[in-house]
């Protein structure tokens, strides 16, 4: 069990075409499925992904973290389900390898946005934990 | 909203789960005379627990007795198989998207 998701892919194009697909509103829509037409690569700005096909209901997010062309950051919140409070944060992590290679890194952090400062200080006891947790999930 | 993140966030909590994992049921004051606070503070983290699903109690003449409900974990591991499946997916798009055009 893992308080992130994290996924990374390589993509031989260079960063600024990757960088590119991530901000630029209808590229996005093209791979992420979702007719988002608001999305600004501005800190502050709110946008939502929606009408979705398989997904029921509006995303809302909002911009957190610009640094062209390497890191993207948004909160991505939906309405929860259960007890479980649904509201994460979305970052986007580009590097640049040789010969026009892009590493992209995504990372969903199950935090709140208003918990936003809790990521850096309290990463380490999150993971303990979420060790200790894993069995208790296994025992009960 | 419940809150299972926050609610397993302190070490007293986590814890307490632990103690609850390992039997069916407990009493407030078995439970209490484990932690070196009072039985008031012991109650509110209890009580913090309950609110986020994660134990349930119940009344057994005078006593309340506490025992552990882990569904809410789990829900959370579902969600969390849920965004890998969703990601993948679209960053398989992406990647097919990007390196396709503009050759």
């Amino acid at each position: 069990m893992s308080e992130t998701v994290v996924l990374e892919t390589e993509l031989k194009r260079p960063i600024e075409r990757v960088w590119n697909a991530l901000t630029d509103p209808e590229t996005l829509s093209k791979w992420m499925l979702f007719k988002t037409n608001d999305f600004q690569p501005v800190v502050g700005h709110r946008f939502q992904f929606r009408d979705a096909p398989g997904w029921d209901g509006v995303v809302d997010c909002e911009v957190i973290e610009v640094d062209p062309p390497r890191r993207l950051a948004y909160t991505w919140s939906t309405e929860g389900v259960g007890s479980v409070p649904h509201s994460t944060v979305v970052s986007w992590t580009l590097t640049e390898d040789e010969g026009g290679v892009t590493r992209l890194r995504l990372e969903q952090s199950g935090f709140r946005p208003e918990a936003k400062q809790e990521i850096g200080g309290a990463r380490y006891s999150w993971q303990m934990m979420l060790d200790q947790l894993q069995s208790i999930v296994a025992e009960a | 909203m419940r809150d299972v993140y926050r609610a397993v966030a302190d070490p007293t909590r986590r814890r307490m789960l632990r103690m609850l994992a390992e039997v069916d049921e407990l009493p407030l004051h078995e439970i209490a005379a484990q932690f070196p606070m009072g039985r008031t503070a012991v109650a509110k983290h209890l009580a913090i627990l309950k609110e986020a699903g994660l134990v349930i109690d119940r009344k057994v003449g005078r006593e309340t007795r506490y025992r552990l409900n882990a569904a809410p974990l789990r829900e959370i591991q579902e969600w969390l198989s849920f965004y890998e499946q969703f990601w993948t997916q679209r960053l398989d798009r992406l990647k097919e998207l990007v390196e396709e055009n503009n050759e």
